[in-house]
């Protein structure tokens, strides 16, 4: 089942709207990708079921919000999230992992207006916060990966997905994170542009602020 | 023969959802709580140094969530496919969007503040959740009570258990939502979710 009868509503950004790209990128899923810039958000988003985005639409209208369920939903349908229940769940544990530290990011740190709260706030992030979050990472992918690649068995699954995004994002936003944990992330990142129909996507997606 | 074991304080928190999944699914399973002072001699057990964490047959998992929809899809409470588990999934994420100013209020430390902030939640916060839930309710609940799909599902007892909480709180939040207060009304009169709630650990949260 492939047909851009499934849509996609999500600014013209990556932040909480390209993991489902992505999943649909590595699935060849076709979809119609619905972007919209702030200005002409307020016309969509009388049409989203709780006035928010992403929104993934069915062709009988059924529309399902929430960006992480939007993947997750996705991810199933594509293969990508796991091949059994426990497996699943382990994908989700990382997945949660990931998510818990975007959000300190993004809460504390990227959007921050003040100068100087940034500046500690940043220090205080790369010093402890992603440390920590590196060596969690570290942990489950010993206790769940058996292909040095992924995070969780032996394949592809939507947390190396996400990890990958939610990295990328990261080194684009604070460079000198390359130095001190690029290492770690070298075969996530080797696995996701060695994939074609990944690197197809990466290499002709559209530039966006975030 | 699988085994099951649930690691957590003595208290409903982030467990409580799993404890109401092994209820209803009349699973039985070793419900570990640790009190403060045991606790930190058992945090290198825990996959991520943290609670809850399932321990299933051999492996372990972290994450409340995840073990919950773990637990939740083994048990049939899941949803009975791939878009009516995202429906449940939705609403999870969307009773999850009422907890972050909720925190907030448990750690101001300053007694005046906490009451604004807590004002401000009622007031504000939790209507455009509840709204937001009643909207799902609608859209997904095909007419009954439950919240997907006119059967119980993890997405009721979530509810169930964030919403006592809230109850605890503030006794009238749910006055003016009819349908939500149905719902937990609902998910009460289960009787094997009934025969848990008489016999558990009465803990403030």
């Amino acid at each position: 089942m492939s047909d851009s009868d499934i849509k996609f509503y999500y600014f013209n950004l990556q932040a909480r709207g390209e993991l489902t790209r992505l999943i649909f990128a590595a699935a060849g899923r076709s979809y119609e990708d619905i972007r919209f810039g702030f200005d002409t958000w307020p016309e969509y988003k009388p049409k989203m079921i709780l006035g928010q985005c992403p929104v993934l639409e069915f062709a009988d209208g059924t529309q399902i919000p929430q960006s992480l369920t939007v993947a997750r939903y996705a991810a199933r349908e594509a293969g990508l999230a796991g091949s059994d229940n426990l497996e699943s769940a382990k994908i989700d544990a990382v997945v949660d992992t990931q998510r818990d530290i975007n959000e300190v990011f993004y809460g504390k740190v990227f959007f921050e207006k003040d100068e100087a709260k940034k500046a500690e706030e940043m220090e205080k992030f790369l010093t402890e916060t992603l440390v920590k979050h590196v060596e969690n990472l570290g942990k489950l992918k010993k206790a769940y990966s058996t292909n040095e690649s992924y995070f969780v068995g032996d394949k592809l699954s939507w947390a190396d997905l996400f990890v990958f995004q939610s990295i990328q994002v990261l080194l684009k936003a604070v460079p000198e994170v390359q130095g001190k944990f690029g290492d770690q992330f070298k075969s996530l990142f080797d696995a996701i542009n060695g994939n074609d129909k990944l690197k197809a996507y990466l290499d002709a997606r559209p530039e966006t602020d975030f | 023969m699988s085994t099951y074991k649930l690691y957590y304080f003595n208290s409903r928190g982030r467990a409580e959802v799993s404890r109401l999944i092994f209820a209803a699914a009349g699973q039985k399973y070793e419900d570990i709580r640790y009190n403060q002072d045991e606790w930190p001699s058992h945090k290198t057990e825990m996959p991520l140094g943290q609670m809850p964490a399932l321990e299933f047959n051999s492996t372990k998992l972290p994450q409340s969530k995840s073990i919950a929809r773990f637990l939740a899809k083994q048990f049939h409470l899941a949803g009975r496919d791939n878009l009516e588990q995202a429906k449940v999934d939705a609403v999870i994420d969307t009773i999850d969007d009422l907890i972050p100013k909720l925190i907030s209020i448990f750690f101001e430390q300053d007694e005046t503040k906490k009451e604004e902030l807590r004002k401000k939640y009622f007031d504000e916060e939790l209507p455009k959740h509840f709204q937001n839930l009643n909207v799902l309710l609608k859209e997904f609940g095909n007419g009954g009570p439950f919240f997907v799909g006119n059967h119980l599902t993890w997405a009721d007892l979530y509810f169930y258990d964030l919403s006592e909480t809230l109850l605890g709180m503030n006794g009238n939040c749910l006055e003016t939502y009819p349908r939500l207060k149905q719902n937990r009304e609902e998910v009460e009169k289960q009787p094997k979710i009934a025969e848990y709630l008489n016999n558990r650990p009465k803990t403030p949260f």
